[in-house]
């Protein structure tokens, strides 16, 4: 099903809609105010995009570098072309470990690889650790949005999820006790693992080192029990310099929750003794996207959501609408190059409003990479034969300036003239909600030349 | 043998070199990286003030001693139910719980209260650096159950820019940028303070 | 100064009372406006659809018919935006560049090269401001919320001056209404459901005529109003700016 269906299924339960977009709404709200509080917020964001434009021109270097310095310091460097091949290095170092438990900190790029399934397959009990990622685990979900992974979940629902896995007792879905039995029971799972997965937020090729942010305090609380810390990152997490970090995190928690930043910030440089830091290196399609000049600039994106939560759309539809790892305006610029087909009809789930674009704190031009997507899909994805037809004739009308006064007049006839049932059929997509506008008198060309010819 | 160890040498190599490979040749024109012009951030504010400020608004308890001699009782008073507590001030007598080359992490499982020395304050944002510098064992500020952290006040600086500069020729092993208490606000956006980490972060200036 | 009058097709075709107006009122503030009667369209519905290879010829159309102006103005944020931005598939003719240059959305040419935001008109209603998205961050007529910059509004500078017009505040100052274009046909739930929540904002705010730069919005705002029998009606800006009593 492609989003529009997606969508129109979503959009049914108006009062989940209706909380569902007040509730990302209230998040965009809290980014602005306090982007608001940040002198030169808007320089801040034009630095962070030349940081990352220089990233891209430059990446193969950057991460040599990174490599090197990293495994000076006694880090173990991985590399996967591809999903298949992060997921088996992780394996490897599993079993290397004889690791049957493993607690996992948020990371999209291990839910792009589908690593959970992969791993439990191979019998190893896998446990996110980010509450809302927790709830979604729990509920045999994937996670709707990158940052607020249960944000489609009432607290009614949570409720009822973990008095059945976690043994809680029913609390009107009081947020404070489900917490609490959650960090209960988290708490039993991080004493017990024997590896920790974490994502990366920011690797620097200057230090070999690399950032993890979290509120919770769930990627540190598992990979300071665990022996083993796994990172896994894209290739394009990269930054040059430790001290960009200044100008990244400045931006992050900000654009993503409206937080100052994260509560906890954590620099890894080396593995404590005794302990063993590996990070997994992946491209998964990102080399490919890097070759594209239009979309190239895509892969600048740190992950924050902000315009997930800015978008009318999104917010409207939902993050399953987009049936990607990534849903919203990002993951629709991002996805396409991924699998086109399969993608086709995000870049059109979209207005091109452009407030994307305006939140981004990287500055990706977000919309205008959906109207570039746009016209690539039409020519390489094959179009349902009725939009085609009647895209291209409009096209030959619109160059005949003759042809089109003749449509003009023809169109205007038809909507005064036809019976109302015939306008108002299930064809018309228009007017399933709405009227046409109510035709008088003659167009503008008529009135105009009337008014010439009355002197 | 011989021929797996190839063969698995052969596609790590292959991993490495063929994204290294596909990088170089997909790259765009080298941009130049931007300089940072520090003017633009400038602000003349009162750090003390926006560091309490950020402190509060990130859900943390923060507090200026009037004098260092008091510390251990405002410590009590704020936490008259903690019994194990880690101290890693020489300045507390409060500490009961010693740490050695044989503590193992999942040994501080049951710590109530532990006793840090902050690096230094970040006044946008409420931060303060803490490092393995500060405290040797690596879980100690997460899994205890609260958590103080000891910053002369004297120690902030303005924004994060400054906060890197600070930190720029440290040992670099394990630190971070803790502002708060650990918090979530997963469950329908309402906001909890204390999920995974400390449930409380009290800041006491000297 | 010659100013070619741009009409939009569906301005044209479904609401030339906008037209009308606007070429009212380009010849009360002095303007001298020719209205080229071979324009067709700028090629917007095809672009935003992903078939923009197949607007050529509409675009090139376009820029015959208005290449001699010093100006081409049109009532439609979106379509000058197109113009602006999406002419980039032709051919760079000087002729193309000029009437990319010189194309303007109609109040951002009344208070920029004309000057002016007292126009002596008089509209005594509660009026809601739709801050069409494409003439808002695509033209800039006004400074949008997510952005840290200095507050300003093309429109609001001319609503300000019209006398008893109350400017009411909304709830959600410059969220999309979902129209799109095609978007409001293949993405019909949302687009529909977007609306509606713009026009209950409006509602709630006491707002008793909607208006804006861009038609097509109000199209799909009055589509909805109308189906659903609600208090309120739409208005180009250019119909208020036009009105006196």
């Amino acid at each position: 099903m492609d989003h529009s269906e997606l969508a129109e299924i979503f959009i049914k339960n108006e009062e989940k809609v209706n909380w569902h977009d007040k509730a990302l709404w209230f998040v965009r709200e809290k980014r602005d105010a306090a982007a608001r509080n940040v002198k030169g917020w808007e320089y801040l964001r034009e630095l962070a995009s030349g940081i990352k434009s220089n990233v891209l021109s430059n990446l193969d270097e950057y991460l040599i570098e990174f490599e090197k310095n990293a495994q000076l310091n006694g880090i173990k460097v991985h590399w996967a072309s591809n999903a298949e091949a992060h997921n088996n290095i992780i394996y490897k170092i599993l079993t290397q470990n004889k690791a049957t438990k493993v607690v996992k900190s948020k990371s999209m790029l291990t839910e792009e690889c589908h690593l959970n399934p992969f791993l439990e397959s191979k019998g190893i009990e896998v446990i996110d650790t980010d509450l809302g990622e927790r709830i979604v685990q729990l509920a045999k979900e994937p996670p709707s949005h990158i940052v607020l992974p249960a944000i489609h979940k009432t607290k009614e629902e949570i409720d009822v999820l973990f008095q059945e896995h976690l043994g809680t007792k029913p609390c009107n879905g009081d947020p404070q006790y489900l917490t609490n039995e959650a960090r209960k029971h988290l708490r039993d799972k991080f004493l017990k693992a024997d590896v920790a997965l974490t994502g990366v937020n920011f690797a620097i090729a200057e230090t070999g080192g690399f950032v993890v942010c979290t509120n919770e305090g769930n990627a540190d609380m598992g990979v300071h029990l665990a022996k083993v810390h796994i990172a896994c990152m894209g290739i394009e997490k990269i930054i040059p310099r430790e001290k960009d970090l200044g100008v990244f995190l400045r931006l992050l928690a900000r654009s993503a929750t409206g937080q100052p930043i994260t509560t906890y910030s954590s620099h890894f440089n080396k593995p404590a003794t005794g302990a063993e830091i590996h990070i997994v290196i992946v491209d998964n399609g990102r080399t490919e996207q890097l070759s594209r000049e239009d979309f190239r600039s895509s892969l600048s994106c740190i992950r924050c959501g902000a315009c997930m939560n800015t978008c009318p759309i999104y917010r409207r539809s939902g993050g399953y609408s987009y049936n990607a790892t990534i849903p919203g305006p990002i993951g629709s610029i991002l996805s396409p190059g991924m699998d086109m087909k399969k993608y086709s009809s995000l870049p059109f789930a979209s207005t091109l409003c452009g407030s994307c674009t305006n939140v981004c704190p990287v500055k990706i031009n977000i919309h205008e990479q959906l109207y570039k997507w746009r016209q690539i899909i039409t020519k390489e994805q094959k179009q349902p034969i009725v939009k085609k037809t009647i895209l291209k004739i409009t096209g030959i009308v619109l160059a005949r300036p003759k042809l089109y006064a003749l449509l003009g007049i023809s169109v205007r006839w038809m909507l005064k003239y036809t019976p109302r049932f015939m306008v108002y059929s299930k064809v018309n997509a228009w007017g399933k909600s709405r009227e046409f506008p109510k035709i008088e008198n003659g167009n503008f060309d008529q009135w105009y030349k009337k008014r010439k010819n009355n002197g | 043998m011989a021929t797996l160890i190839n063969g698995i040498k052969k596609e790590k190599i292959m991993g490495r070199a063929s994204i290294l490979k596909s990088i170089s040749a997909n790259k765009p024109a080298l941009t130049a990286l931007p300089e940072i012009d520090m003017k633009v951030f400038a602000e003349e504010i009162n750090l003390l003030e926006t560091f309490h400020k950020n402190v509060a608004l990130v859900g943390g308890k923060i507090f200026e001693l009037k004098q260092l001699e008091d510390l251990d009782i405002e410590i009590k008073n704020r936490y008259p139910n903690a019994k194990r507590i880690v101290s890693l001030l020489e300045e507390s007598l409060l500490g009961n719980v010693h740490l050695d080359e044989l503590t193992k992490p999942q040994d501080l499982e049951n710590v109530d209260l532990a006793i840090i020395k902050g690096a230094f304050g970040v006044a946008e944002n409420g931060a303060i650096w803490i490092s393995e510098a500060q405290f040797p064992i690596r879980i100690l500020p997460f899994i205890t159950n609260d958590l103080v952290i000891i910053l002369p006040k004297k120690d902030l600086c303005l924004h994060m820019h400054d906060a890197y500069d600070l930190i720029a020729s440290r040992m670099r092993t394990f630190g971070l940028f803790i502002s708060g208490p650990s918090k979530t606000a997963d469950i329908e956006q309402c906001l909890v303070i204390g999920a995974q980490g400390a449930m409380s972060l009290t800041v006491l200036l000297i | 100064m010659k100013v070619g009058l741009f009409i939009p097709c569906y301005i044209n075709q479904l609401y030339p009372k906008v037209g009308i107006a606007t070429l009212e009122l380009l010849e009360k503030l002095g303007v001298e406006v020719f209205y080229p009667s071979g324009q067709t369209c700028c090629g917007q519905p095809l672009g935003n659809s992903g078939y923009e290879r197949d607007a050529k010829g509409a675009c090139q159309v376009f820029v015959e018919n208005f290449k001699e102006y010093d100006y081409i103005v049109g009532p439609s944020g979106s379509c000058i935006h197109h113009i602006k931005e999406h002419f980039d598939i032709l051919e760079q003719t000087d002729a193309v560049i000029n009437v990319r240059k010189n194309s303007y959305e109609l109040c951002e040419f009344i208070v920029k090269i004309l000057g002016k935001t007292k126009l002596g008109a008089s509209f005594p209603y509660k009026v809601g401001l739709h801050k069409s998205c494409h003439g808002l961050r695509g033209l800039k007529l006004g400074s949008c919320s997510e952005r840290m910059d200095p507050y300003y509004s093309t429109e609001e500078e001319l609503l300000k001056e019209v006398k008893g017009l109350e400017l009411m505040s909304l709830t959600r100052k410059d969220e999309c209404c979902g129209f799109g274009g095609t978007f409001s046909v293949f993405e019909e739930a949302i687009s529909t459901k977007m609306g509606k929540d713009r026009i209950q904002d409006h509602l709630d705010n006491g707002v008793e005529v909607i208006t804006g730069a861009d038609h097509s919005c109000l199209m799909h705002l009055d589509g909805l109003l109308n189906r659903n029998n609600q208090p309120l009606r739409v208005m180009h800006i250019a119909e208020i700016l036009n009105s006196s009593i």
